[in-house]
């Protein structure tokens, strides 16, 4: 058989792939991912359960600003995507413990033109998220959690089906949302907890101030003023993902589930610091086909993952982003170049802000195991550049009332980057670690921030530390102009 | 899977017969899609001579066209284009990818990579320089730094159609016919009407991989039906004729590969041409294009866009001169160990009694799992010459079963085998 002209399609190769749009943020920060939302991990949580010392709470967030009130199939998860919650315990930058999560789907009434019903047409209100109450569910999603540790795998349903719990529609559908939600919570025995379902975003940003090449509200950033900078508790400008929801997973596992010997260790062990870091993955088509049967289906790929807050968003370069999304943190060598010579910290040079010289190696303090996170790590234990979201478990949680939102760098010390908890006000925290604070406070400590301090909705302090989800008939966003900056003169966010 | 294919049948042989007046490659005559994009390219630079992007959109245009025709003279104008496009904007990442496919085209494989790799580090992300990195790797035969790029590929981009296209073609070299089917298939239903000339090249590749499997009928289909989008499509003319041989139409391969030479072709086409003639019985005129043949390959052999692959079995079947068959071979083989190098290589040395080594070579091509009536064919006629009866006969069985037309059983046992089925050609 002659060969076929070796030149591949040099044609089409090059009319091919017009560049995606680029936008950026935790939500949807690479192009991949913003074709692909509901494999978008908007966002990753891990800390020291605030009421179980010896506990860690992982949350998971896909699936970036549902709006609540879009039926009529609102956010199920998709059940063709992985979802997993990796931690690493003995500084290699490796998973040695991951959580997996697989949803399905049922439609139980194929004639409803929604997904949810009720009060209405002789069908009960949705009361339940299974059997009587229930029956408005036409799509009712279910789930798995496996945990594969020292390459066992182990399903920790605790021989219960786990419902997720379903958006909130609104008071005619769903009159007692708040108890759906409560019993989405699913105690599995040997201390894990689980919650998996739409909730409202914890997360807060300027987004729009941001991303209009920072362009912040008149008197409130980029530097903030001492009175703004000190408070935990007010919004001085709109928070973009306010009254949007989010698809959360959350679980709270034992610290000993965690450690690598099983044991709860004091905060100067390095036995007390994991890495952390969530993920999606779906399955590739691979160039190569299984046989038996051959199918063009391979193994999962990972789409993207968060382990630090923004370092894909505000760090890596936009022709970066999706290979860093579906790369893997032991392969975070390749990226160290932007951490070291962030281009962020050069705009912020051209804003007036001034910043130390590069390269950057305080910032390695977010991609590698090191004092003060892991007081107990010699030099030979800094481990590779890796992503991860590093969380010292020997460090108790911070009474909620005295909860700093700039976290770490505020005194809170078991706040962002410690662990991540969703009070934590990670963008100006980036802000300032980009700015310098970590090489010198003073030198390089303006305040820099966006002027939202918190969540407008606020926060639930207990487990799963998500909130229900903003109702689809009663809820708005906050946005310029309108209600929801309660630090402002009337609590009207400031448009300029 | 089936089902599909079946349904692109139905639709292939009802546009063949919708367009029976044009018999194998007769042409409407209308502007192809690169033609058209060259002269909408052309009008852009008049209108804006200094901006970089209508030289970029010229360079891209032609390098389509050379595609469509395989006239490298295309490639000089493309690169010409972007030498003006990078004086406007110096290193324009867009504009270097297509140089990069200059490269490429003019089949300089280690240069494509080299700069390829450096596109890939300056923008990991972007799906087209892994399809780059995918064609430089095949042809110099790192296939598994191909499967790699070529997975990115799938990754970054799920389903997207260079990648199908792409990974298609490993499929094949891997040995996966029907699985390449199934992603060509998927390609050429992503791929629009209007683009012709890809929907012709992707007609080909799978009318191809029919032949490759001994699916005669389905082939030809498929090569009518790619002439049928793109009257004169080289190679669906080349591969037609392939057809018509393996028919024994052998006068109609001859028409159909003149025709190819109409126009601008490679040297290796002549090769095919004259093997034609010589199986239509015209031995005075394959003689004399075989000549040609030789003439204008030698004339290139240290080029890397050269014919020394046919050249290798022209001197090795036709020529009964090893020696320079070996010499040739050995041109190719020190810069790239592609799995057809290697067999041509294999060959040599196998006509010169270096059957040990011919065994290696052509064991280490066949590892990668392609499955070629001709490679097999060649790793049997090796053997046979080691004495390795029962591998010839393998060798041979799998030849047999690849090639619907051509019996390769061994009727008196492996030693009656005849040294015709151990011609160069499959």
């Amino acid at each position: 058989m002659k060969q076929l002209k070796p030149i591949m399609a040099l044609a089409i190769s090059l009319f091919m792939l017009a560049p995606c749009s680029l936008l950026a943020s935790s939500h949807r920060e690479a192009p991949i991912t913003a074709l692909d939302r509901s494999a978008d991990v908007t966002d990753w949580y891990a800390f020291v359960s605030y009421d179980k010392p010896n506990y860690v709470t992982m949350i998971l967030n896909v699936d970036p600003l549902l709006e609540p009130a879009n039926g009529p199939n609102y956010f199920p998860f998709d059940p063709s995507v992985l979802y997993e919650m990796h931690v690493d315990n003995n500084q290699d930058g490796l998973d040695d413990i991951t959580f997996q999560f697989r949803f399905n789907t049922t439609i139980r009434d194929p004639r409803l033109f929604t997904g949810f019903v009720g009060g209405i047409a002789g069908i009960p209100p949705i009361t339940a998220l299974s059997g009587t109450g229930s029956e408005g569910l036409s799509l009712i999603q279910n789930y798995t959690l496996t945990m594969i540790k020292n390459g066992k795998t182990t399903v920790l349903n605790g021989g219960q089906t786990l419902y997720a719990v379903p958006s909130n529609v609104g008071p005619r559908t769903m009159p007692n949302y708040q108890a759906l939600f409560n019993q989405g919570i699913y105690n599995l025995g040997n201390g894990v907890s689980v919650w998996a379902g739409t909730a409202d975003d914890p997360f807060f940003i300027d987004l729009g101030a941001f991303f209009d090449s920072v362009n912040f509200r008149n008197g409130v950033g980029p530097v903030l003023s001492p009175a703004i900078d000190a408070d935990n508790t007010h919004n001085y400008a709109p928070d973009a993902v306010g009254g949007y929801n989010v698809n959360s997973i959350v679980l709270e596992v034992p610290v000993t589930m965690l450690t690598v010997d099983g044991k709860v260790h004091p905060a100067g062990d390095k036995q007390a610091v994991i890495g952390t870091y969530g993920s999606t993955a779906r399955h590739q088509m691979t160039v190569r086909r299984s046989p038996n049967p051959a199918h063009s289906s391979g193994p999962f790929q990972q789409v993207n993952r968060e382990g630090n807050s923004l370092i894909n968003e505000a760090i890596i370069g936009t022709g970066f982003k999706d290979r860093f999304s579906m790369d893997y943190p032991i392969n975070d060598a390749q990226f160290a170049s932007f951490v070291l010579e962030p281009v962020a910290a050069g705009v912020l040079s051209t804003l007036g802000v001034p910043v130390p010289p590069n390269p950057r190696t305080d910032l390695l303090l977010l991609v590698q195991y090191e004092a003060p996170i892991c007081p107990g790590c010699g030099p030979n234990d800094a481990g590779p550049v890796a992503d991860l979201l590093r969380l010292n478990t020997g460090i108790p949680a911070t009474p909620v009332a005295n909860q700093k939102r700039l976290g770490f760098i505020a005194g809170d010390v078991a706040g962002y980057p410690n662990g991540r908890r969703p009070v934590d006000d990670v963008f100006d925290i980036s802000l300032r670690a980009i700015e310098g604070i970590l090489v010198d406070s003073t030198k390089y400590g303006l305040a820099l921030g966006d002027g939202v301090n918190t969540k407008t909705e606020g926060f639930n302090n207990s487990f799963p530390y998500v909130l229900p989800a903003n109702s689809g008939r009663n809820s708005a966003h906050t946005g310029p102009g309108q209600a929801g900056c309660t630090g402002q003169p009337g609590g009207i966010c400031p448009v300029q | 899977m089936k089902r599909m294919i079946s349904a692109l049948s139905v639709i292939l042989t009802i546009a063949t017969f919708a367009a029976a007046q044009t018999k194998d490659g007769a042409a409407t005559m209308e502007p192809s899609p690169a033609q058209q994009r060259i002269a909408a390219a052309r009008h852009a630079i008049t209108e804006k001579p200094k901006e970089y992007n209508g030289y970029n959109l010229l360079a891209a245009a032609l390098i389509s066209r050379a595609q469509e025709t395989s006239d490298a003279t295309f490639y000089l104008q493309a690169e010409d284009a972007v030498k003006k496009s990078l004086a406007l904007a110096p290193r324009n990442f867009e504009t270097e990818k297509i140089e990069t496919s200059i490269l490429l085209g003019q089949h300089d494989y280690p240069a494509a990579l080299h700069s390829a790799v450096a596109l890939n580090k300056r923008v990991p992300d972007d799906v087209t320089v892994y399809g780059l990195l995918t064609d430089a790797n095949v042809e110099l035969g790192n296939y598994k730094d191909a499967e790699d790029s070529a997975q990115w590929m799938l990754n970054l981009r799920p389903g997207n159609l260079p990648a199908l296209i792409h990974a298609a073609h490993l499929r094949d070299l891997f040995g996966d016919t029907e699985g390449a089917y199934e992603l060509l298939d998927l390609a050429y239903q992503s791929t629009p009407p209007t683009e012709t000339g890809e929907r012709a090249d992707i007609l080909t590749r799978l009318g191809h991989l029919r032949l490759a499997s001994g699916n005669l009928e389905a082939a030809e289909k498929l090569f009518q039906q790619a002439l049928t989008n793109f009257s004169g499509y080289p190679m669906a003319l080349e591969d037609l004729a392939q057809v018509r041989e393996m028919q024994k139409r052998y006068s109609e391969a001859v028409v159909l590969l003149q025709q190819r030479c109409q126009n601008p072709h490679p040297a290796g086409t002549l090769y095919a041409l004259a093997e034609a003639l010589q199986l239509a019985g015209r031995d005075r005129e394959a003689a004399r294009v075989f000549a040609d043949f030789e003439t204008q390959a030698l004339a290139e052999t240290a080029t890397r866009n050269n014919s020394n692959r046919e050249l290798v079995f022209y001197y090795a079947d036709h020529a009964h001169q090893p020696a320079l068959a070996l010499k040739i071979a050995k041109l190719e083989y020190a810069w790239r160990h592609d799995i057809y190098t290697l067999d041509a290589y294999a060959w040599a040395l196998h006509a010169n009694g270096q059957d040990a080594e011919a065994r290696k070579q052509i064991e280490i091509a066949l590892a990668v799992g392609i499955r070629d009536a001709g490679i097999f064919t060649h790793a049997a006629g090796i053997a046979l010459k080691l004495g390795d009866h029962a591998a010839a006969q393998s060798y041979l069985k799998e030849a047999a079963s690849l090639q619907a037309t051509e019996s390769h059983h061994l009727p008196g046992g492996a030693d009656s085998v005849s040294e015709r089925q151990f011609s160069g050609r499959p």
